[in-house]
């Protein structure tokens, strides 16, 4: 039982982790119909500025979020609005776009760091917090409570700012959203510049827990995609359910099955619920076919 | 069974109704593709004896099959699959172990290589095919992820993350030379082959369902083409050419490993990227691309490589960034267009 509780712990913490990276590219995707496999890389220079922030001014890492997110939001208006801007209709050619985003962003980090690992020291990170029977680390609780701020945060700003509506209609009917004075163009921006952002605190959170190396995103982005798939697309909740799901599962197959088999039993999962119900357990059916149709 | 009359009826009459037409047939494609083969024969010919040269056209031979093998489906099915290096994988593992195993020689291993190749794909597509654009290529990017899982996992048959190497045995029959010539004809080969098999799709009825379904899938339907059925007959033979592939890197290479096999980048996008320069979905556009991006590619990483790590991949990233920008149909494309233009 006790070891039971172990694992469940691990795998809602590791949910978190992949909640709080997934949210962004639900976004993304939700409202431009993007499929953004350069999410990763922004999570990684996330944290490499992270890095870069605590070394320059000598503070505790978290401050650097201060800095990280605005530079990474400003980072994705760019990327949008000087690429994607222009493959709004052609989903073969934005896999093209965002996977050359990715080799250049992990490469160019490859040149400048050469290839030397850092890590993001913190006391945050030496606290551990007893939960009942179980011990977690505090930074890990951190990104878990901050998963649940952030997405709780994303949701109240959708539902209830003029902007967040603005946001949800040129999600449901670009066209109509045209028609109601929505300036789609800057809709866009701002999207995929907030789901930079929120790349890049993921990354501010994630950096005193891992080993920083210039192929970090990718250890991200396939768990990030199973949890928006899963979660549901578009749909802030169901990211944040879907990241548990997926948490859980790896923690479980992990222990139960074999840790070498936890990516194959987490993938074939997935693959499963996108074949079974491409919309995701908590999105709209017909999601899917959206994010397909031209949208002129 | 289901099928209307309609579309059976024509098939009596196909190569007729083709030439009344002046629609062009696979034989009448056959001597430029003879001719193309036969210049880059000379090109082998008179690099004989540059190892060097003799190196970089038998991986752009490679790459030109594979990626033409890519294009099948990749291209003319507009099924954007980045999975493709799971059947390169699949082709290379049961070549070597049915050779160290079993002492099959490879040459004949490359059947059930490619049989067992076109097998998974099958079982793979048949599902997943459910799914459409962005969706089908993060599936079939995750498969990669469970395959290097498994592959890792299988050691008995991968060697694990230590890798597997094929021994030095010298003789023709084990596919291993001294002289790196004979690998340079054997891809070669290869690509002389998905170069048929390109023109022959290219020219059939299949390949006109699945550029029709690749256009517009449900207007396919509706006009009597059986989509999963033609999607996974390319699928199959997209594969299998691929298998084929896989068994001859790695009896060229001798050594390898699920992580590098199985990488992303170097092959499953690659065979992708090739074709999108090229232009996807034309006979010639990937041997356009490989005989382009290859020695490209190993030019920068001669000349960048050891300067600055990883400056040959931010070069060919920002090749590929532009080229899905600007180059969308690729050099095919564009040379069409400059033709229209006159």
């Amino acid at each position: 039982m006790a070891d039971l509780l172990q694992i469940v712990a691990v795998g809602v913490l590791l949910g978190g982790t992949y909640a709080v990276v997934s949210v962004g590219l639900n976004l993304i995707f939700g409202v431009i119909r993007v499929v953004n496999f350069a999410q990763g890389e922004f999570v990684m220079l996330g944290m490499y500025g992270t890095f870069a922030a605590s070394v320059a001014t000598g503070l505790d890492p978290y401050w650097a979020a201060i800095v990280v997110v605005p530079a990474m939001f400003v980072l994705g208006a760019l990327v949008q609005f000087l690429l994607l801007r222009h493959l709004q209709t052609e989903p073969a050619m934005q896999i093209f776009a965002t996977f050359g985003l990715l080799l250049l962003l992990q490469n160019i980090v490859l040149a400048i760091s050469r290839g030397t690992a850092y890590s993001v020291t913190t006391p945050v990170a030496q606290v551990s917090v007893g939960l009942g029977p179980v011990q977690v680390g505090l930074s890990r609780l951190i990104v878990l409570i901050a998963a649940l701020l952030v997405a709780g945060g994303l949701w109240l700003w959708l539902q209830r700012t003029m902007l967040g509506r603005a946001v949800r209609a040129v999600a449901q009917d670009r066209r109509a959203a045209t028609l109601m004075g929505v300036d789609t163009g800057r809709v866009y921006m701002l999207t995929f510049g907030i789901g930079a952002a929120l790349a890049g605190l993921a990354g501010c959170l994630l950096a005193p827990l891992y080993t920083l190396s210039p192929q970090i995103g990718t250890n991200f982005i396939l768990p990030a995609f199973a949890v928006v798939v899963l979660g549901g697309l578009g749909s802030v909740g169901g990211a944040t359910v879907g990241g548990f799901i997926v948490g859980l599962t790896e923690a479980l197959a992990g222990y139960y099955i074999d840790p070498a088999l936890k990516h194959a039993v987490l993938f074939a999962v997935f693959i499963a619920v996108l074949v079974i119900r491409p919309a995701g357990l908590f999105g709209q059916v017909g999601a899917e076919e959206v994010g397909l149709r031209e949208q002129a | 069974m289901n099928r209307p009359d309609a579309v059976t009826l024509p098939r009596l009459a196909g190569s007729a109704v083709r030439q009344a037409s002046g629609v062009p047939g696979f034989w009448d494609g056959l001597p430029l593709l003879a001719l193309v083969l036969g210049v880059l024969a000379g090109g082998v010919g008179l690099a004989v004896g540059d190892t060097f040269t003799l190196n970089i056209l038998g991986t752009a031979f490679l790459f030109a099959g594979l990626s033409s093998a890519w294009n099948l489906i990749g291209g003319f099915g507009g099924q954007f699959s980045l999975g493709h290096s799971v059947f390169f994988a699949v082709g290379a593992y049961t070549t070597a172990n049915l050779y160290l195993k079993l002492g099959v020689s490879p040459w004949l291993a490359l059947v059930p290589a490619a049989a067992l190749a076109a097998a998974v794909a099958v079982a793979i597509s048949w599902p997943v095919f459910r799914l459409r654009g962005p969706f089908f290529a993060i599936a079939t990017m995750a498969l990669t992820e469970v395959a290097l899982a498994i592959g890792n996992y299988w050691e008995s048959m991968t060697g694990g993350t230590r890798g597997m190497s094929i021994p030095f045995r010298l003789g023709a029959g084990n596919m291993i030379f001294r002289d790196r010539v004979s690998y340079t004809w054997i891809m070669w080969g290869f690509m002389a082959l998905c170069l048929i098999v390109s023109l022959w799709l290219a020219r059939s009825r299949l390949g006109y369902y699945l550029r029709a379904l690749r256009d517009n899938e449900q207007a396919a339907g509706a006009a009597g083409i059986d989509v999963l059925r033609a999607k996974l007959l390319g699928m199959a033979i997209s594969a299998a050419l691929t298998g084929v592939g896989g068994g001859l890197f790695l009896f060229s290479t001798r050594v390898t490993d699920p992580t590098s096999i199985l990488s992303l980048f170097e092959f499953g996008v690659k065979f992708a990227l090739i074709a999108l320069i090229g232009g996807m979905g034309t006979v010639y556009g990937p041997l356009l691309g490989a005989l382009l991006l290859i020695p490209l590619e190993s030019w920068l990483r001669a000349e960048l490589g050891g300067v600055l790590p990883g400056a040959n991949i931010i070069v060919l990233s920002i090749v590929l960034i532009l080229a899905s920008l600007f180059l969308k149909r690729g050099i095919m494309g564009a040379l069409q267009a400059l033709r229209v233009a006159r």
